[in-house]
């Protein structure tokens, strides 16, 4: 266990290339273990929903954001503090729906496929879907229930790579009593 | 000035961690229905508080005094609950809490992959290093060692 | 600096007296085109809002008013279900006017009642031996104070944190309540406290100690 004691919280001392190059061995290795390209994203959203609940306390830890108390506040927490801090892009927020519970993160350009080309055998598959399993995982630690999808991706021919994310409600089993 | 002892507890009201110091009595029941108690007390002190304000609140409940000792409070968004009792005469204690989740509980429990979430922590890494963090504390000392 | 409210809880937990002295203003009024653009939920018997924040609209604050016409719990003047009615498009655009609710003197009797209980607890959880239950209740936005007398007898005073000269008030608060309600033969031990003389003169103690209290070090 004395070996964990020296490890420093320097966020940039590991090769981005060598952590893309690993997803991408994931999502290989995925695509090989399971029959269908929609079983592999359910596996990897189920993955990245596992990693969101606790990226949530590192989070917490890292920033001084306290909760929020608007889906917009969220957004951008998310967009500005959140996909900074983690992938070191800043996505724009945008396409608001009307009653304000619904909203895109653009991206610019996506870490996780540096170096991908989809096969056409693989027209299904998202092959970054460990990011919604992510943000649905932490957000539901601070009670918010979302539901998030790609709606376009450069891997299969958008201009933009867009994340969808829609509030469903509060969680409010898990709300401590009296919480605002 | 001292520092008596130390709960942390989970969203759902799972001791995770127990650790005491200096602490002369105690509460004449088991330790599980010791926390059991605290849990339900924090959770009646937030309900209670948010109906009782006047105003809108920010952090909500922080401390409470007796005539003996100190209550410090503080939780995290995702329902984290760290709870320290001191003698009287130590200040507000926000930072040293949120210090104690940011670089020990974050740090030596949700980042090791091994450590499950929600069950009491095993880790004594953790134990140790919380215990020579709170020793370290300015107000820390020992007054009868 | 401002006391908000002082309460007098009996031996057994019974609310026996009540005086809001003090209660800020935080409500807001805004017109809303459909789709409504906050979330909604019925939380004891009043709708609040749960979820989104602006224009003064905050977290936790009850519909207090739809169109001009003050709602009754969670229907409106009409007696129709808010959350339904505010789901129906054509009863847009709507002016809602948000707010902290205010206590019913039955949820003050609960509160007070749990209070008792909570001083109790504070006191068995002790790490150190001889400890009394809760003097002191802090918050960001208020501070309770609590004095409890021999005869068990508690005086509460909500204050904002930054006022002081409190411990001098509820002994000030305790020596008119034995002035005008237990020398009052007519007041009977335990119960209500209806005296005008004790209403007289708590308020005028609370004005001096809210001009007394300064800015410095908390009571």
């Amino acid at each position: 266990m004395a070996r964990q004691s020296t490890r420093s919280t320097d966020s940039k001392k590991m090769n981005s290339e060598l952590f893309t190059l690993t997803y991408g061995a994931l999502v290989t290795q995925l695509c090989k273990d399971y029959e269908n390209d929609e079983e592999v994203n359910k596996q990897l959203d189920k993955m990245g929903y596992n990693i969101g609940v606790r990226l949530i306390e590192d989070f917490l830890a890292r920033s001084s954001v306290g909760r929020c108390q608007d889906f917009r506040e969220t957004a951008d927490v998310i967009a500005k503090v959140a996909f900074k801090m983690y992938l070191g892009i800043t996505p724009s927020v945008t396409n608001w729906s009307p009653a304000g519970d619904e909203f895109s993160l653009i991206l610019e350009s996506n870490p996780l496929v540096d170096f991908v080309e989809l096969p056409d055998n693989h027209s299904n598959l998202v092959y970054s879907n460990l990011l919604c399993g992510v943000l649905r995982g932490a957000l539901e630690m601070v009670q918010m229930a979302v539901e998030v999808r790609f709606a376009q991706d450069t891997l299969r021919g958008d201009n933009v790579t867009e994340i969808r994310m829609k509030f469903i409600k509060r969680i409010e089993e898990n709300l401590p009593a009296g919480d605002e | 000035m001292t520092v008596h002892n130390l709960y942390i507890f989970d969203r759902n009201g799972t001791c995770l961690h127990y650790s005491e110091w200096n602490r002369k009595k105690q509460a004449g029941i088991s330790k599980e229905e010791e926390f059991k108690l605290m849990y339900g007390m924090l959770f009646s002190i937030r309900s209670f508080v948010s109906k009782m304000s006047p105003l809108d609140m920010k952090d909500g409940f922080v401390a409470y005094q007796t005539s003996r000792y100190k209550l410090h409070y503080y939780e995290t968004p995702t329902g984290m609950k760290i709870i320290m009792n001191t003698d009287l005469g130590v200040p507000s204690c926000r930072d040293v809490l949120h210090q104690i989740y940011s670089t020990l509980y974050v740090e030596y429990i949700v980042r090791n992959p091994l450590c499950v979430l929600g069950e009491p922590l095993q880790s004594e890494l953790f134990t140790s290093r919380l215990d020579s963090f709170v020793r370290a504390l300015p107000f820390f000392s020992v007054r009868a060692a | 600096m401002a006391i908000f409210s002082v309460y007098v809880v009996n031996k057994a937990g019974g609310l026996i007296y009540q005086y809001d002295n003090y209660v800020p203003r935080a409500e807001a009024e805004k017109t809303f085109s459909f789709p409504l653009d906050l979330v909604l939920k019925v939380h004891d018997e009043k709708v609040v809002v749960s979820f989104g924040q602006r224009d003064g609209i905050r977290v936790g604050h009850a519909v207090l008013s739809i169109n001009g016409v003050d709602v009754n719990g969670r229907q409106t003047a009409e007696g129709k279900d808010i959350v339904e009615y505010l789901k129906e498009p054509s009863n847009y655009p709507v002016s809602i006017r948000f707010g902290r609710a205010r206590l019913s003197s039955n949820e003050k009797l609960m509160l007070a009642s749990m209070f008792h209980s909570l001083f109790a607890i504070g006191s068995q959880l002790s790490p150190e031996v001889g400890s009394s239950g809760i003097e002191m209740l802090e918050t960001d936005a208020f501070k309770l104070h609590c004095f409890q007398t021999l005869t068990g007898i508690k005086f509460i005073v909500l204050a904002d944190p930054r006022q002081s000269g409190i411990d001098g008030l509820l002994r000030k608060i305790y020596e008119i309540y034995s002035d005008f309600a237990l020398k009052n033969p007519f007041y009977s031990l335990e119960m209500p406290i209806r005296c005008e003389l004790f209403d007289q003169n708590l308020k005028s103690s609370l004005e001096i100690a809210e001009k007394a209290g300064t800015f410095g070090p908390g009571s």
